[in-house]
């Protein structure tokens, strides 16, 4: 009732010895008043410097030559800065996608060609039922190989070079040169080292904000970590421009072009990063604590061999580890609503046939959704998955291996293939456009969540993306149509 | 039952009550009717329905609280005064909404909810314009301030209290850049103004709005604020000096931050280099390089005679 | 004088482990197959992490601290017979500032009460880490200062006389350069000692508080020390409720107090004694 509902009654239940001793806190409390924290932290630092002051004898004079000083400017130069960061990021991601070529070749060709049809050949021998065959070693095994295989390389070699730039101390330097860009948008510079995380792959991303010590700040982090395209969804990037933008110029310019256009694609993730970052601070997270400290630690020669060795356990293994149980669910799923079949048409038809009118009005099709719905735990299967139920719908099955089983062909093949499955020129550009604006894989949804331990925010951080993807795709739909009724 | 309007209403009232009792006024029904912004039948509806509730009692005309109303109005009043500590050291908010901010949240916040508060605030003794939190067991100390226009010409005083109501006159005290736990130097007071001085800042106020400032006199020796003293971001990349006082507008995490770091009065402080983008600014401080934004330097006062020369 | 002179280990056993087996086990430690359990404490950047490969060697293994999105790592080694376990707790710049990270490393030392608590410290910038070493010796009497980077400050030409730091302290100080290995085995010896009670602390307490405090502090002292006869850390208690901290509020309220009291009772009783002396004599 009114007059108890607010009363706090004292706490009968407490031992009277414990009651004093907060009461006699509690009294003490307001005699000392609210200064008593910094009464304490001055008293132990005045402490500090008088056992140091004893204890440590400093050169006369400082040094001629400071290292430290000498490297932080240059690095943090007005003229130098920027141009040294670009550069030796530039070089980062250049030896992460030159030098995962191989190991990915290799890994795809013993996991694919040498593994699989080994498997197979087992499962016959033994007598497997085809359903069970194809469920586990077409579905799952098929969808966990392709992850390994496609997200392996890059991270094994992108973290470590990372890791090695951060034991070192560049990293905090390039929080320093970029904070103030962050700060106009209300957020902190160290995102700009959770974001450069996210281009290997998100879900290190999320993880890697927990540097940023202000909540609010760190929650904008997680949120648009997604917009930093990453290892999983650059391959996609590349054939798509490749195959459809690379196409409309001569031939000699195919290459540059398409690559622009994927940088394009990029740049305006990062430009969505620094706008939701604006919009959230200014709108959801106004009232959330804000605190801004950067310390810039003195440089150190990293220690390469166990840098390599504890990045490789705890960012490539661990997020590997989380996509493979994400990846063997879903391996499952594409290979059930290829098979399972009603009334003669498969599941899978069904759906893309419901999926097709929603699909056109975003410039997509009810195959991309489609894939984009199964292939939640990892962006690496979204392709494989396309051409496998484009065969499925338009019956061209000289590609391919059958109903439910994931593959890759060569690049006139894929083009040949999404022609026949009603691809334009339109529909390329929305599927990178999507493939930069849609929810995060399962691996970093769950991540979110681990790390803010909220479900409104794990919420928001996933359906947002995906809310801007369909305005964007409906938005670039609506205006190409209309430049091609006019044209 | 009672609705959640009401339940509004009526805490309005008792911190009506609670406020004429402290101050001399006389809480009647329209002074209560006049606050609430309600008619007088209303105001006498309410007033009886609490009285049912042995919140409060008529003697003549006048209203007064019984115990449990006065308990019942020092819990609302906690739960308005660590709001508002709450936006002041936790939030982005500034300090314009703080006070409607909390008029709201004082009526919805549980007792759990406030408890809850208290804690994650570390228990606060005063909210950020310096009045008492009464503690949950409703014991509270006053400020024990006294107005701002009873000094003499040439008397230190600390501001202890900065009254938040009428909103007009808090805005510009606010404007003016005033706050509790600073110091300030009273020059001169006529009819028609009061002039003071904060640091080097002059101020110049009507007596009725600085009669809403509450401080203590300080003896010579109290006062800190003495040494000229200029913001943390006026230093010049490579030149040297040594810290002051860290601002009292500087609250919260924020400050326990730069404590943390080694921010303290007598701290010498080294500029040592800029970011190319312009801000922030790195500084040597007990020999760790710690970038700070312009706001935050801009919160640490220094004086460039460095005292002790150790780096 | 104001340092409380008295045998750790109270449970009527010199060298039987000091650390709160109950504790722990919420906290999140298995001490199945051990025998000692030491924490790492540290700023940021002060070669932390290296001090404790340098120990663990590849016996380590990751996780989060139970319910808490903050790493800990975990490993063990062996010295002089005994099984070490060692927890390497975030680092923090203070433990009075209510972040994540210095909760957990606070709490982790006053309700795990560990055998040793190693305090890895940047000698090129000595005082301001001494601020975390101050403020671990109020919690615990158990600890170990690693002087690390020796080799960096050296290059700096800077010089710590170790041995009066030691005495300021009055805990184990050992000079370190872990990239290189130098003063580990040292390490190793001295952790050994404390853990075994061959070495007994008598860490700095913190005195020249403002009178105000002074006062406030020896009130609550007091009372503290009727309830929770033989507490440890006492002063540092009082401290924290002055400050207003709920989680020690908390363990007030639910009595966790008493679990960290070394229950000997004759020490106790001497500790009090000593304390009150020091009070009066203030």
């Amino acid at each position: 009732m009114l007059n108890t509902g607010q009363m706090n009654p004292p706490d009968n239940a407490l031992p009277n010895a414990a009651q004093d001793i907060l009461d006699t806190a509690n009294r003490l409390r307001w005699e000392v008043g609210n200064s008593a924290h910094e009464k304490i932290v001055e008293t132990i630092y005045t402490d500090a410097a008088r056992i140091a002051d004893r204890a440590v004898v400093y050169p006369d004079t400082p040094p001629r030559f400071n290292l430290d000083r000498t490297i932080d400017h240059l690095v943090t130069s007005r003229i130098w800065g920027f141009p040294l960061m670009i550069l030796l990021f530039t070089l980062v991601f250049w030896i992460t996608i030159v030098g995962a070529n191989y190991p990915s070749a290799f890994l795809s060709w013993l996991l694919l060609d040498e593994v699989y049809p080994l498997l197979k050949e087992g499962s016959a021998f033994i007598g497997l039922p085809w359903w069970l065959d194809g469920l586990l070693l077409d579905g799952m095994y098929l969808a966990t190989a392709w992850v390994i295989a496609v997200m392996l390389p890059p991270m094994a070699i992108f973290f470590p070079l990372f890791t090695l730039l951060e034991d070192f101390g560049y990293l905090p330097r390039v929080a320093f040169n970029l904070d103030n860009i962050f700060k106009k948008s209300g957020a902190h510079g160290k995102q700009s080292l959770s974001m450069m995380m996210g281009f290997g792959c998100n879900a290190a991303g999320v993880v890697s904000t927990r540097v940023i010590d202000s909540p609010r700040e760190r929650l904008i982090a997680i949120i648009t970590n997604n917009f930093a395209l990453c290892n999983g969804r650059w391959p996609t990037q590349i054939l798509i421009a490749t195959l459809f933008v690379g196409a409309l110029v001569p031939a000699y310019l195919g290459g540059i072009i398409s690559a622009l256009a994927v940088v394009g694609v990029a740049m305006l993730g990062v430009l969505m990063s620094f706008a939701v970052s604006w919009s959230l601070s200014r709108t959801w997270l106004k009232g959330e604590a804000s605190t801004f400290s950067l310390e810039l630690p003195p440089y150190r020669p990293p220690r390469f061999w166990q840098t390599i060795y504890t990045s490789l356990i705890d960012r490539t293994i661990y997020v590997l580890w989380r996509a493979i149980v994400f990846a063997l669910p879903a391996g499952a799923a594409i290979w059930l609503i290829a098979n399972i079949t009603i009334g003669g048409t498969s599941l899978a038809a069904y759906m893309v046939n419901f999926l097709n009118p929603l699909g056109l009005i975003f410039g997509l099709n009810g195959v991309i959704l489609l894939a984009y719905v199964v292939a939640i735990p990892a962006n690496e299967i979204v392709i494989p998955t396309v051409l496998m139920l484009t065969v499925l719908m338009t019956g061209a099955s000289q590609y391919g291996a059958g109903a439910g089983v994931m593959f890759e062909a060569s690049h006139q093949e894929t083009m040949t293939l999404l022609q026949a499955g009603g691809w334009t020129l339109l529909t390329a550009v929305n599927l990178m456009l999507f493939s930069l604006l849609h929810n995060p894989c399962s691996t970093t949804i769950y991540t979110i969540y681990k790390e803010t331990g909220s479900r409104r925010w794990t919420t928001v951080a996933a359906l947002l993306p995906l809310v801007m993807g369909f305005a964007v795709t409906f938005i670039v739909a609506q205006v190409w149509r209309l430049f091609s009724l006019m044209g | 039952m009672i609705t959640v309007t009401e339940r509004i209403l009526s805490e309005d009232v008792l911190k009506h009550i609670y406020k004429c009792e402290g101050d001399g006024r006389r809480a009647t029904l329209d002074s209560i009717a006049g606050v609430l912004q309600i008619n007088q039948d209303e105001a006498s509806t309410l007033v009886s329905k609490m009285a049912a509730h042995d919140l409060l009692q008529l003697q003549g005309e006048e209203f007064h609280l019984t115990e449990a109303g006065q308990n019942y109005a020092l819990q609302v009043i906690r739960a308005h005064r660590l709001w508002e500590r709450y936006l002041a050291d936790e939030t982005g908010f500034d300090e314009a909404q703080w006070h409607t901010q909390a008029e709201h949240h004082e009526h919805h916040l549980s007792p759990d909810e406030i408890e809850a508060l208290s804690a994650r605030l570390g228990h606060p003794t005063h909210d950020p314009h310096g009045d008492p939190i009464p503690s949950a067991n409703g014991q509270y100390m006053p400020h024990g301030g006294q107005p701002l226009t009873s000094l003499e010409p040439g008397q230190y005083a600390r501001v202890v209290h900065i009254e938040d109501e009428p909103p007009i006159v808090y805005a510009q005290l606010v404007a003016e850049g005033l706050y509790p736990d600073i110091e300030l130097r009273l020059k001169e007071i006529s009819a028609e103004r009061v002039q003071f001085f904060v640091g080097e800042t002059e101020h110049l106020l009507a007596p009725i709005v600085a009669r809403n400032i509450s401080v203590r006199p300080l003896s010579p020796e109290e006062v800190t604020e003495l040494t000229p003293a200029e913001p943390l971001s006026s230093l010049k990349i490579g030149e040297t000096a040594q810290v002051v006082r860290l601002s009292p507008a500087c609250r919260g995490p924020e400050r326990r931050r730069f404590m943390d770091l080694g921010i303290l009065p007598g701290t010498v402080i080294k500029a040592e280099m800029v970011s190319p983008s312009g801000d922030p600014t790195a500084y040597l401080i007990r020999r760790s390089l710690i970038g700070l934004r312009k706001e935050q330097a801009d919160q640490i006062y220094i004086t460039r005679d460095v005292v002790s020369n150790r780096p | 004088m104001t340092t409380s002179v008295k045998i750790p280990a109270g449970h009527n056993c010199a060298t039987c482990p000091a650390h709160n087996l109950g504790n722990l086990t919420k906290l999140g430690i298995n001490m199945e197959n051990w025998d000692y359990v030491v924490a790492l404490a540290g700023n940021p950047n002060t070669g932390k992490s290296t001090i404790f490969n340098a120990l663990t060697g590849l016996r380590q293994h990751t996780g989060n601290w139970p319910g808490k999105t903050v790493t800990r790592a975990e490993g063990g080694f062996e010295f002089g017979g005994h099984r070490y376990k060692i927890v390497d707790l975030p680092g923090t710049y203070s433990l009075l500032s209510t972040s994540l990270d210095e909760e957990v490393a606070r709490n982790f030392i006053l309700f795990g009460q560990p055998d040793v608590t190693i305090i890895v410290a940047d000698a090129t910038r000595l005082e301001r880490n001494l601020n975390l070493v101050l403020q671990v010796l109020e919690i615990t009497d158990r600890a170990v200062v690693a002087l690390n980077l020796m080799d960096e400050a050296r290059r700096h030409g800077i010089t710590v006389d170790e041995r009066s730091l030691a005495r300021d302290l009055g805990v184990p100080v050992i000079p370190t350069a872990a990239r290189s290995r130098q003063g580990v085995p040292e390490l190793l010896q001295a952790v050994n000692d404390v853990a075994t009670g061959e070495y007994v602390c008598k860490p700095h307490r913190i005195k020249n508080e403002p009178p105000a405090l002074k006062s406030a502090i020896r009130a609550l002292v007091e009372q503290l020390e009727i309830a929770f006869p033989g507490l440890p850390n006492v002063r540092w208690v009082a401290l924290r409720l002055l400050d207003g901290d709920q989680r020690i509020i908390e363990a007030v309220k639910r009595g966790e107090l008493g679990d960290l009291t070394r229950d000997d009772p004759g020490q106790t009783n001497g500790d009090l004694v000593l304390q009150l002396q020091e009070v009066q004599h203030a």
